[in-house]
Order: C-alpha cells, then sequence, then structure tokens
C-alpha cells in the first residue's frame, strides 16, 4: 500500500541534509580541557517504583548545573572531576541530598520519598526551585496530579481535561460542549497524546467527562506555545498524558464508588523491581436511573461509558527497557429498539528505552490509534449502520544526547500512516437507503527534528531548533477539484501507493530565557506549526460524529506561526510563581463552510468548503502558589481570536466563536487538617461570539431570522463556583479511604448552553430569544479506597 | 439522513441526561438591527391556476412580526422558449398570473424590477414522482398517544431527485421544514417519517401532506433553512441566510415545483 521509495524525497532535500550535518557537528564538539564526567541514572518513586518526570537535579556547587530527568526517569548531567553535593529534589516529594566523589562516569540511581505531610511549613532542604524562571521552555504548564485530584468538578469526576481549562490561556467550551481552546485556536488544533498515542475525542458523553481516568495517571503537561521540535501535527496545544507505570514492589488495588460511576485500578510488579503493570477500569451507570423510569422508551435505552488503561512495563537491565500501554474506551447511547449510537478510541504504544551511554538515550515507539463511531437505525423500512473511523499507525525514533553542561540536544524522525475511512452506510432491502461507502483516504505525515537546549551563560538559556514536517497524501482514490458552485471540474483517479500531492514545511522552534536575578527573568519565543488532520463540522458545537479530513490536493496544511515574550518573577523564595505572556498568532489555511454545506457522508466534501486566515492574540497572567498549606492559582486572559474569510462576513474579520474577551480563574486548595482538605474554584469568562438576527422577515407564514454580521454579538457572560471538601479516613494498616464530597455551581447561576429565538407565546407578534441552560446547583459524593 | 442523525442523537441524550437540572429562560439580548431587505417568495407549479408571486421587507427584530408589502413592483415570468407572462398585484404585495401550470422540465425566469434594482431568479420545474400514501404510526420518543406521519414514495433510479414536504395538522401548517434528497435513498422504495415536535397529532386528527418535487437550488435554500430550525439544544450550525436563488441580496427563493397533496385521518 504504501511504497517506502517515496519517503527518499524527504531525505535528499537539502534542508534535511543540513539539519544532519549540524547534528554531526554538535556531537563532534570536543570536551573542555578540563576533563568531564558525567552522572547519571534514573529518578523515582521510592515507595512504588514509578519514575518521576521533571525531577530537578542539581549540583549544589555548581549553580547553573542542573538538569530535569526525562519522561524515563533518566537524567544526565556532565562536570568537571571533583567532589559535588547533588540534590533532587521533585514536588510533593523530600528533597534528597547525596555527596558524590566525581572521577569517572558514575550512576547515581536516586529514589524520593512522597512528603508525609503536604501542609509542613517549607524547610530549607524542601525548598522549591526557580526552574520556572531559568528554563528557556515558555507557555508551559505543567500539572500537578495531586492537584487535579483535588479540583472540585461535576459530579465529583475528576477531570484532567476540566482543570486544564482553568489555567489562563485555555478556554473550556461550554457545558456540554467537548474541546477545549488553547490561544484562540479551535478544539481540532490541539494535540492529546497519551502515551504518546494522539486520542482523537478526548471526551465522553457530549464533554461532560473527560476520557481521562485520573487514578492512570501520572504526569500533564500542557504547551500553549513554544512547542518544542518533539512534538507536531496540529497548531495551538500539546497535552501530553503520561501514565502510570504501575507500583513495582508489592500490589495495590484502588478505586472509588461515586453517583454516577465507578473506577477500580490494579497494580504490582512482574518482576519486583524490574518490571510491573497497572490496568484501571471505570464505567458509569447513568442507564441504572433510566430504568427506574415509568416512560417505556426511556427505560429501555442505554447511557454509558467505560475506559480501560492498561501498561505493562520490563527493565531488562540498567540499559534497556520496554513498555506497551494501551487504552481503550467506548460510549453508548441507545434509544431501545429505535436508535443506537456508539463511539470510542483504542491506542496502544510499544516502547523500548535503550541506553547507548551515559550521555545518549534512545526510545523507539511503535504507536497504534483508532477513533470510531457507529451510528445505527433499526427503524423498520429506514434502518441503517453508519460506521466512520480514522486509524493510525506511527513509528518514531527519538534521542536525547546530554552532550554536556551547556548543551543537550533531543532529535529524531517520525512517520505517521493515516487510514480514514470517513463513513459507509450499509442497510437491506426493505430500507430506504442504499449502501454508500465514501472513499478511503490514506496518507503518511513525515517528520525529522533537532533541537538544543544551550546554556549560554548563567543569565541566558536558549532552546533552537526545527522541525521538518512533511505529509504524502496516497491513492488509491478519486481525487477531484471544484468550482467555486461546488461543481466537479476535474478528476483523476490513482493506484494505490500513487503519490497524490505532497506539501513539505520547516517549522522553527525558538525560545529563549534571559534572568535578571535568581528570580526573575524574562523570555521570548517564536514557533510554526503545521497540521494535517482537520475536523469539518459546521455546527456552532463538536459532536463525536464530526468528520476528520486530511490535507488533500484541496485543502492545503493548516498553517500557525506564533510569538511570544513574558516576563517571569518567584516571590517569597521561589514559594510564588508569577507569569505574565504576550501572545500574538497568525494562522493560514483555516476551513469554514459554504451555506447549507452537506457535509455527512459526502463524496466531493471538500467542494463545500471555503478558506481562510485567522489571527489571535492575547496577554495572560498567572499567579501559583504550589507549597504550603494553602495553594492554588489566580489566572486571567484578556485576549482577541478572529477568522477572515472572503466567503464570509463580506470578507471582513470576525470573531471565531470561542472568543472570550476576559477570563478569569481562581482555584484554591487548603489542607485544614491531616484530614480534612477543602478546596473551590471560581471561574469568570465574558459570553462566546454569537450571531444574532439583525432583522426577520416572512417566508409563508414562518418567522424567518436575518443574518448580516458573524459573530457580531455576546452571549451573557458564565460564572459559576465549584466547592469541594476531601475527608481522608484514619490511617489503617491495611486499607485506606476517603470520602469527596462537592457541588458544583454553588449560587446556582444558569450559564447559556444554547440561544434560540421563536415567537413569543406570552406576546403574540414579537420575537424572543429563550436561553438553555443545563446545570443548577449539582452536588456529589464518592467514596474512595485504597488495599 | 441528517435529519435523523442529529434529531435523534440530540434529543435523546438532551432528554435523558439533562432533564434533570436543565432549565429555559426568555433573556433580553441587544441587536444590531440592519436595513430592510427585500424578500420574494415565488411558486410556479404544475397545477393550472394563478400563480404567486409575495414580495416583502424584512423588520428589525424588536418590532411585532408584521412584515411591510412591496407594492408597484413589475413581476413577469418568462420561460426558455420566450413566453412572457405579467403579474399583476392583487391584494398588496401579492402578484399574480392569469391561470397557467408549468411544464415538466422547462426553465422559468422570474424577475422583479423594484426599488430601481431588477432582481432575477431561475428555477427548473422537475419530473413529477407520486407520492404513493401516507401512513400514520405512534411516535417513538413520547407515550402521550402522540402519532408521526410517514409519506411513501418511489425515488427513480436515474436521475437526482429532490422533495419538499408540507406537513397540515387539522388545516394548520406544522413549522417543520421536511426535505429529502435522493443521495442515499437513490432508485429506492423511501418511508420517510415527518418527525415533527412543534404541533402534537392525535388519533382522529387529519394530517395532510403536500409533495413538491423540487430542483437543486430550491433544495439547497429549504434544507439550509430547516438545518437552521436544528438550532436547540446540543447546538446548531452557524447561523447564516440560506442561499438563495435571487440575484442582488435579495433573500427568499422562486421555485418551479410539482405538487400534489393527500390526506388522511389517524386511526
Amino acid at each position: 500500500m504504501l511504497k517506502l521509495y517515496n519517503l527518499f524525497p524527504l531525505f535528499n532535500k537539502p534542508l534535511f541534509k543540513i539539519l544532519l550535518s549540524i547534528l554531526f557537528l554538535l556531537s563532534a564538539i570536543p570536551s573542555f580541557a578540563q576533563k568531564r564526567f558525567t552522572i547519571s541514572g534514573n529518578v523515582k518513586d521510592a515507595a512504588t517504583g514509578e519514575v518521576l518526570i521533571g525531577a530537578t537535579i542539581r549540583i549544589q556547587e555548581l549553580s547553573q548545573n542542573g538538569a530535569a530527568s526525562n519522561s524515563y526517569g533518566f537524567y544526565s548531567l556532565s562536570a568537571p572531576a571533583g567532589d559535588y553535593t547533588i540534590q533532587i529534589s521533585y514536588i510533593g516529594y523530600e528533597s534528597v541530598s547525596r555527596k558524590v566523589s566525581l572521577h569517572k562516569d558514575l550512576v547515581l540511581d536516586m529514589a524520593l520519598n512522597p512528603k508525609s505531610d503536604l501542609s509542613e511549613v517549607v524547610i530549607s532542604a524542601n525548598k522549591p526551585n526557580n526552574d520556572n524562571v531559568r528554563s528557556a521552555q515558555m507557555g508551559v504548564e505543567k500539572l500537578n496530579m495531586t492537584q487535579i485530584n483535588n479540583v472540585p468538578v461535576l459530579l465529583g469526576e475528576r477531570d484532567i481535561l476540566k482543570t486544564i481549562s482553568l489555567i489562563p490561556g485555555v478556554k473550556s467550551a461550554s457545558e456540554g460542549n467537548t474541546g477545549f481552546y488553547v490561544r484562540g485556536g479551535a478544539s481540532d488544533q490541539n494535540l492529546i497524546l497519551l502515551d504518546e498515542a494522539t486520542v482523537y475525542n478526548a471526551s465522553h458523553l457530549f464533554g461532560f467527562f473527560s476520557t481521562f481516568n485520573s487514578d492512570a495517571i501520572k504526569d500533564v503537561s500542557l504547551y500553549k506555545g513554544g512547542m518544542p521540535a518533539q512534538y507536531g501535527g496540529r497548531l495551538s496545544s500539546v497535552l501530553d498524558i503520561k501514565m502510570d507505570e504501575g507500583n513495582n514492589k508489592e500490589y495495590v488495588m484502588e478505586g472509588g464508588i461515586g453517583l454516577i460511576s465507578s473506577r477500580l485500578k490494579i497494580e504490582g510488579p512482574i518482576v519486583q523491581d524490574k518490571g510491573s503493570f497497572m490496568i484501571s477500569a471505570r464505567r458509569t451507570y447513568i442507564d441504572a436511573f433510566l430504568k427506574l423510569s415509568s416512560d417505556t422508551t426511556v427505560k429501555g435505552s442505554q447511557l454509558y461509558f467505560y475506559d480501560l488503561n492498561a501498561k505493562a512495563n520490563y527493565h531488562f537491565d540498567d540499559k534497556n527497557a520496554i513498555y506497551l500501554s494501551g487504552y481503550f474506551g467506548k460510549d453508548v447511547l441507545g434509544l431501545k429498539s429505535t436508535f443506537g449510537t456508539n463511539w470510542g478510541n483504542s491506542t496502544g504504544t510499544l516502547r523500548f528505552n535503550h541506553l547507548f551511554n551515559s550521555k545518549l538515550f534512545s526510545n523507539t515507539s511503535l504507536i497504534y490509534s483508532n477513533y470510531n463511531y457507529v451510528i445505527q437505525s433499526y427503524l423498520p423500512g429506514n434502518n441503517f449502520t453508519a460506521v466512520s473511523q480514522i486509524t493510525d499507525l506511527d513509528l518514531k525514533e527519538d534521542f536525547q544526547y546530554y552532550i554536556n553542561s551547556n548543551h543537550s540536544l533531543k532529535f529524531g524522525i517520525d512517520a505517521l500512516h493515516h487510514s480514514l475511512a470517513p463513513g459507509s452506510l450499509t442497510s437491506d432491502n426493505n430500507s430506504s437507503f442504499n449502501d454508500e461507502t465514501i472513499q478511503r483516504r490514506y496518507g503518511l505525515e513525515t517528520a525529522a527534528y533537532i533541537s538544543d537546549e544551550w546554556q549560554v551563560n548563567s543569565k541566558l538559556n536558549i532552546l533552537y531548533g526545527a522541525r521538518f514536517s512533511g505529509i504524502l497524501i496516497f491513492g488509491p482514490g478519486t481525487f477531484s477539484t471544484y468550482d467555486a458552485n461546488g461543481n466537479i471540474v476535474t478528476s483523476k483517479t490513482y493506484n494505490s501507493g500513487q503519490v497524490v500531492k505532497d506539501y513539505f514545511y520547516l517549522e522553527p522552534r525558538l525560545s529563549a530565557s534571559y534572568s535578571l536575578s535568581d528570580q526573575t527573568s524574562v523570555k521570548a519565543s517564536y514557533n510554526r506549526n503545521t497540521q494535517n488532520i482537520h475536523i469539518l463540522s459546521n455546527s456552532s458545537s463538536s459532536t463525536p460524529t464530526d468528520l476528520y479530513a486530511m490535507s488533500s490536493n484541496n485543502i492545503k496544511p493548516e498553517i500557525a506561526d506564533q510569538v511570544s515574550t513574558g516576563y517571569f518573577r518567584n516571590f517569597d523564595e521561589n514559594v510564588f510563581e508569577f507569569s505574565t505572556e504576550v501572545y500574538y498568532k497568525w494562522l493560514q489555511n483555516q476551513i469554514d463552510y459554504k451555506d447549507g454545506a452537506q457535509l455527512i457522508l459526502n463524496q466531493n466534501v471538500e467542494s463545500q468548503l471555503v478558506y481562510g486566515t485567522g489571527r489571535a492574540y492575547g496577554i495572560e497572567f498567572y499567579m501559583k502558589k504550589k507549597y504550603g498549606r494553602f495553594n492554588g492559582w489566580l489566572g486571567y486572559t484578556l485576549s482577541r481570536t478572529e477568522r477572515k474569510f472572503a466567503a464570509i462576513n463580506d470578507g471582513n474579520y470576525f470573531p471565531a466563536t470561542q472568543d472570550r474577551t476576559h477570563d478569569i480563574s481562581a482555584v484554591g486548595i487548603y489542607q485544614l487538617t491531616k484530614r480534612w482538605s477543602f478546596s473551590g474554584t471560581f471561574v469568570y469568562g465574558t459570553g462566546n461570539a454569537v450571531t444574532y438576527p439583525n432583522g426577520k422577515y416572512a417566508i409563508g407564514d414562518m418567522t424567518t431570522f436575518y443574518y448580516s454580521e458573524r459573530n457580531g454579538e455576546r452571549e451573557p457572560s458564565n460564572n459559576r463556583l465549584d466547592i469541594g471538601a476531601t475527608l481522608e479516613g484514619k490511617p489503617h494498616k491495611k486499607y485506606h479511604s476517603s470520602w469527596t464530597f462537592g457541588i458544583y455551581n454553588v449560587y446556582n447561576h444558569r450559564n447559556p448552553y444554547t440561544i434560540t429565538f421563536r415567537d413569543s407565546k406570552t406576546n403574540p407578534g414579537t420575537t424572543e430569544a429563550v436561553e438553555t441552560s443545563l446545570f443548577g446547583r449539582v452536588p456529589s459524593v464518592t467514596w474512595n479506597f485504597k488495599f | 439522513m441528517q435529519q435523523i442523525k442529529f434529531r435523534y442523537t440530540i434529543i435523546l441524550a438532551a432528554i435523558i441526561l439533562i432533564a434533570a437540572t436543565s432549565c429555559q429562560k426568555v433573556i433580553n439580548i441587544k441587536v444590531n438591527n440592519a436595513a430592510p431587505q427585500l424578500v420574494i417568495e415565488g411558486n410556479l407549479t404544475d397545477v393550472l391556476g394563478p400563480q404567486f408571486v409575495s414580495i416583502t421587507k424584512s423588520v428589525p427584530f424588536t418590532s411585532t412580526n408584521v412584515f411591510p408589502t412591496v407594492s408597484g413592483a413589475i413581476v413577469t415570468i418568462t420561460d426558455s422558449i420566450g413566453d412572457v407572462y405579467n403579474l399583476t398585484e392583487g391584494p398588496a404585495g401579492i402578484y399574480a398570473t392569469y391561470p397557467l401550470k408549468g411544464l415538466y422540465g422547462e426553465t422559468y425566469t422570474l424577475t422583479v424590477k423594484t426599488g430601481g434594482k431588477i432582481y432575477t431568479a431561475s428555477s427548473t420545474m422537475p419530473y413529477p414522482v407520486p407520492l404513493d400514501s401516507l401512513t400514520d404510526k405512534k411516535q417513538i420518543l413520547s407515550n402521550n398517544n402522540l402519532y408521526t406521519i410517514t409519506v411513501n414514495y418511489q425515488d427513480p433510479p436515474n436521475i437526482a431527485n429532490q422533495y419538499r414536504f408540507i406537513l397540515y395538522v387539522n388545516s394548520q401548517q406544522a413549522g417543520t421544514i421536511f426535505t429529502n434528497d435522493d443521495s442515499f435513498t437513490n432508485g429506492r422504495y423511501v418511508r420517510e417519517d415527518l418527525f415533527e415536535t412543534g404541533s402534537d397529532i392525535h388519533l382522529k386528527d387529519t394530517a395532510t401532506v403536500e409533495m413538491q418535487c423540487i430542483d437543486e437550488n430550491v433544495y439547497k435554500y429549504w434544507f439550509s433553512l430547516s438545518q437552521q430550525q436544528n438550532n436547540g439544544p446540543g447546538g446548531g450550525i452557524t447561523p447564516s441566510n440560506p442561499p438563495s436563488n435571487f440575484n442582488n441580496d435579495a433573500l427568499g427563493y422562486f421555485s418551479a415545483h410539482t405538487t400534489q397533496t393527500m390526506s388522511i385521518i389517524v386511526h
């Protein structure tokens, strides 16, 4: 199906050759006059064996010499021969100091103990670090799983996606909608990775819950800007989620029973200290309540979702390890014997780590990802089954080369094969519907990247690099071009493996930080991103049955260029972190739809599209406290995001639907006693941009609305206060339990879900606007246990 | 197809999940008012009789639903062989021809001259597809003994067909716009439910359905308008003006269509 020689054009491009040369040059940088040695190893949790991602390792005597552990817990530092004190720290854990005598390469594995008491006064050994100030990386937010688990959410379901929407620059879609928007980007511009596999639809049940069971999650990082070169494929953000490895010391079972869903996690060693596994499952039982209904249709209906996360790993020795992880989830909706729909993601990742030497770490990944949905109608005479799916197969090779204390190199290649089956409809002879299959589409996204983190001097840190990425679109298939009225102009049929179209782009990824003092810095960044998978939907909300399309002879890859600059300041010995970032994003090749576009099961869906540009800009303020009895954050974003299409709004800029002028979020978590903790969140946001009628007229007897401005008005603003409390059970030898209580929307403010217009019944002859809102005050209670 | 997909999924989710705490309320909104726009509705059927064109104007959103008529326009219909039919104004804003009927396969052009501008639209009268029968059945989503009307017809296989159905319950027109084309049903015997939430249909009610065969541009117009009607819970299509077959930004449509009406008493 795909011919490998088609990859060669990539390798022949002069640009790629230059990148390779730079790589060899840098690796040949000779060690400086003084003999340097490396200290490397893994950082783990002492109790469970879980690797700690992003732990800070510092040499006390050489203040600028520091490293962070990578996604597999591996770190590497180099220094001249001598005696040093190594300090390792990680939030939520007791810091460790180790004295070493460095006269040859040293392997130093560290195990950290979780902090026994989160509310403990900060002692000097556990002093928080100023990584956020010094690092050249901008626009990144690393979430603390403990904080995610303490933030109160709807119906007591801890939720990563709901928590990231509390970060400045990230807006969630309104209640009941899937998706989130980062710095003005659309919801299909976020790359959501679970153990490196793309998750296409990250929400269950129309956005009420996310597909991430936080029991199984170890680490979450969100990149809003300054995307590192190893990521590519989406314009606006990368949400990189890593699963727990599993306790490799003892067997543990934990879970929770809640009002509408329950979860269970089992983990333990395969071989003690060498390998472990983790299985975590979650299911809702909302449909149990349906069975209580007196209405026979509702009674016979199904409404549930489930998730299954599984992972296993084995470390052959100090240098080789293998990991296998998978996710499987499904939502099922069924209305008695008439209608049913289900959708779900499944992913699988096989990874192999190899340590060539104390400086060169390699990871090879083979990744599978699938998203599909099925719609079935059982109505006699109108029965059908419609299926749509997208399947990815990805091979990646990533290297991390810790050259010396000033340079740390990352480089790698990626080949991602997409297979899209946009839709197939089958029925029987008695049905009103014909069988219909929309042609499959195939493509190969290729990328090669290289980036260097260069510590120029004690003040200046530069992250520079590039990602060279492209896509090859293959046959078999018939590809057409269209005129402005949507009629076919040309049509050509390609055989299997024939290249229909290719696109290649160079994506520079640059950022730098300059320290004004130990606690203050300024940063700037520029990066370019391209995107080849697009969601086609002319609805104002996203649904699980949205259509995925790939770049083609008609659809050009979307391109975003983002510049940002920021000021970072820590207070009180790094206990408080403050930052402000200003960004500006240019968007090209954005997609919108002709009026009356027919997107469903349309072989010529590309005839319904129009193309344009966009821009997004804003300023974010962020104040965070991560340590101490009280912690939390306060964020404020002032922003604007606009689009411009020749075919829409007379070619003038109009606000994108997700444009939200003001966005405020406040989160607080307070540890009152050893057993009680309280949390609260408050959000306020300007309403979405919306198209209201600018006039009305009659068609027949029907009042019909006239629109002259796209998104010219705003929905009413939304705001909400949620509170929660957790009661830890009395300490017990064999098990641990806790209760989580919550109230969503404490003061019962009705936030708009949709606004529709109708002829007034109370005031005949006039038209009124009706606001529908979903959730009022909703209490919840969950019991959690751990064996 | 669209209707089934959107309606059932969304209504199902909406009813079950949201019933508990959701609510609706009327709110005051501020809108910018555009200048009055010209609205032309022209219909030419295959049944002998006067053919009507109505011309009105739009009003601001906050006004009452009294739409000013436009008098004194010069309205003509021409066909492809050069016949010209003049329309004369009867009641204000309503222009009628003398009795005539549209011919199958013929392309007609409606020209309206008013306010110093000329608006034209063309429509081709499709060949008729007969409405076989109307049947009724209990509504699936309700226990209150409400009924749904089904239209039954055979779609011709070798040509593209577009249809519009207008439902009347006890002589009252139902608000929902029903359209269908044959992109999924070409050549099949079609049984389509006219799923209507606005008007309740009970036992012994009289349901009347007018079936129109329409051309592609007129179908796009009604289809687009029906998509806007789905703007209930679950979100709808981004609001926009349905693509009119008139030029010069006139709202409305000119439709040359076949018509056939049938009634049943629900039993």
